[in-house]
């Protein structure tokens, strides 16, 4: 079945992506970017729309390994890192984590897995501070839909330049950047343990979660009306589900309105605010 | 029987009008350069479109002094900018001034402010009343600004109205990136074409480009010649300035030779509406 995700232009997504980036940082008085690199599709793609946009003086990557990090993931990493002409940074942040994780014997995979994502975050802001550069997230449409990010974790960031494309844009926009077909056709993994990968944790494929994701979102369908398109009633409701409950990461949190002007609710100005 | 028209294709600053107004000067020695009679800017081009709470702060009076150097200017060349406006009612509006001649001649309040998806306008701005419809030395002339113009109905008024120069600035955010072109692209130019076609006018829309925040502004700017079609057009994302030449006697000829002015007959309308109405 051909995919209902429409196919992008992926040349002109990218110059204008690149010229996002480039706007972004320099209206924010900015000349430099940070990116933790993971040896995964979407931070290779990020990494080299901001070396188109800025120029790879102006990119400083990270790769923030954990003891359970895959070799692959470092050489995918190193293979990126290497294509943009960049030199290599590796932080490996085992021993800040293990050092929290043996005063919590009976943590699990998932509050372990928030947790490296978090002390990720902790240590690409801090790079971000040293090279006096914002720090560009790598999240995808796909994930912020379903939530399959950390809150204040991966999700932090100063700008998302691919939060817009699903998953399998994203894939074919690497094809076009010239990414290393090892890191665009490999299963997507948030590599926190041997074998994990994005679909398993998910249960479904991205090629079929895009898809559910765009006729719920994008053309607004209902979820039975999704069904009616060929898609398991089930998966459908999980994916609305998945959607609704990680709604609380999208949002600012709520502050309890007390004065005239509240912030977020009518103490609105942009991001780009010039006063 | 011809004059030239500049469309300023600018990335104006979010919130800041001394910056902004140094680079409409900067377009405007430019256009002068280039012997152009008129100059016309992107929506807000003094203020930035997504202002928010900013509104209030850049509200201004047609004659606001921030603005006089730029008045002063159209002296020796004509104006239309884009600016928030702070009416005679206190109330904020999305207008654009024209300027000729060393003096303020006339300013259009955005009929259309749109206010669903992406779009808060009318959280921050009152809405125009008027169709902008007024002679100048380039022939009668209207004013639409961004949504305005994908009103038909408003447009085939103005047209009806004699119109002959539509001056369309806008702000128009980049989606739709399928296919050789974007979908809004697609969209403003069957709205452009239509005007400039169908209805007989020459059509000068002028797009920002740039981002303000996550929105970004596609440019694309261009002057339709209702004989001709499309006769100068500015690149996507890029910041421009092209030239583009009014023949004024193509209005004349197209009217003559594809005469849907003439065979117009707005009392249909008004019958159609008057028994709707009364249904």
């Amino acid at each position: 079945m051909t995919s209902v995700v429409p196919v992008l232009n992926d040349s002109m997504v990218a110059e204008y992506l690149e010229r996002f980036i480039a706007e972004e940082l320099r209206s924010s008085g900015f000349t430099e970017a940070s990116i933790a690199v993971s040896g995964g599709l979407d931070s290779a793609v990020v990494l080299k729309l901001a070396c188109d946009a800025l120029g790879a003086a102006h990119v400083h990557p990270v790769f923030l390994p954990y003891k359970a990090s895959s070799e692959e993931s470092r050489r995918d990493a190193r293979a990126i890192v290497s294509l943009c002409g960049l030199p290599w940074t590796e932080l490996d942040i085992t021993a800040m984590a293990d050092a929290y994780v043996a005063l919590e014997p009976g943590i699990d995979r998932l509050r372990t897995g928030n947790l490296l994502a978090r002390l990720r975050m902790a240590v690409i802001f801090d790079q971000s501070k040293k090279e006096r550069s914002l720090v560009i997230g790598t999240s995808n449409k796909s994930e912020l839909l379903v939530g399959y990010s950390t809150w204040y974790g991966d999700m932090a960031c100063a700008m998302m330049p691919i939060g817009d494309l699903y998953k399998t844009q994203v894939r074919s926009l690497a094809t076009f950047l010239g990414i290393p077909r090892q890191i665009v056709e490999k299963p997507p993994s948030a590599d926190l343990w041997t074998g994990q990968t994005d679909e398993g944790e998910i249960g479904v494929t991205y090629d079929t979660l895009d898809q559910v994701l765009f006729l719920l979102i994008d053309q607004r369908l209902s979820p039975e009306e999704v069904a009616q398109q060929g898609f398991e009633v089930g998966l459908v409701q999980t994916v609305e589900r998945k959607i609704v409950g990680s709604q609380f990461k999208r949002v600012l949190p709520p502050i309890a309105k007390v004065s005239q002007r509240t912030v977020a609710t009518d103490f609105l100005y942009p991001r780009d605010w010039h006063a | 029987m011809t004059y030239t028209v500049a469309l300023a294709q600018i990335n104006p600053l979010c919130g800041d009008i001394a910056a902004n107004v140094a680079i409409h000067r900067t377009c405007i020695e430019q256009a002068l350069d280039a012997h152009a009679d008129l100059i016309v800017f992107p929506e807000l081009s003094l203020t930035g479109y997504a202002l928010r709470d900013q509104t209030f702060a850049v509200m201004r009076r047609p004659g606001a002094a921030e603005f006089a150097p730029l008045i002063e200017c159209s002296r020796n060349v004509a104006i239309c900018a884009g600016f928030v406006e702070e009416g005679e009612d206190g109330i904020p509006y999305n207008s654009a001034f024209f300027a000729d001649g060393g003096a303020l001649v006339h300013v259009h309040r955005k009929m259309y402010p749109p206010t669903h998806g992406m779009f808060e306008e009318l959280r921050f701005f009152g809405r125009g009343r008027n169709l902008s419809v007024f002679d100048t030395r380039f022939g009668r002339t209207g004013i639409v600004i961004c949504r305005d113009l994908f009103h038909m109905f408003e447009v085939s008024t103005m047209a009806a109205l004699g119109v002959q120069l539509l001056l369309a600035p806008s702000a128009m955010p980049a989606r739709g990136f399928q296919g050789d072109e974007l979908s809004i692209e697609h969209t403003v130019q069957l709205a452009v074409g239509s005007a400039s076609t169908l209805l007989g006018m020459y059509v000068a829309y002028v797009n920002r480009v740039g981002f303000d925040d996550g929105l970004g502004f596609y440019g694309g700017s261009m002057l339709s010649d209702p004989d001709l079609g499309v006769i100068a057009s500015a690149p996507r994302f890029e910041t421009a300035q092209v030239l583009g030449t009014v023949d004024r006697t193509h209005v004349a000829r197209h009217a003559y030779q594809f005469p849907i002015h003439r065979e117009e007959d707005l009392t249909i309308v008004r019958h159609a509406l008057d028994e709707r109405r009364t249904q």
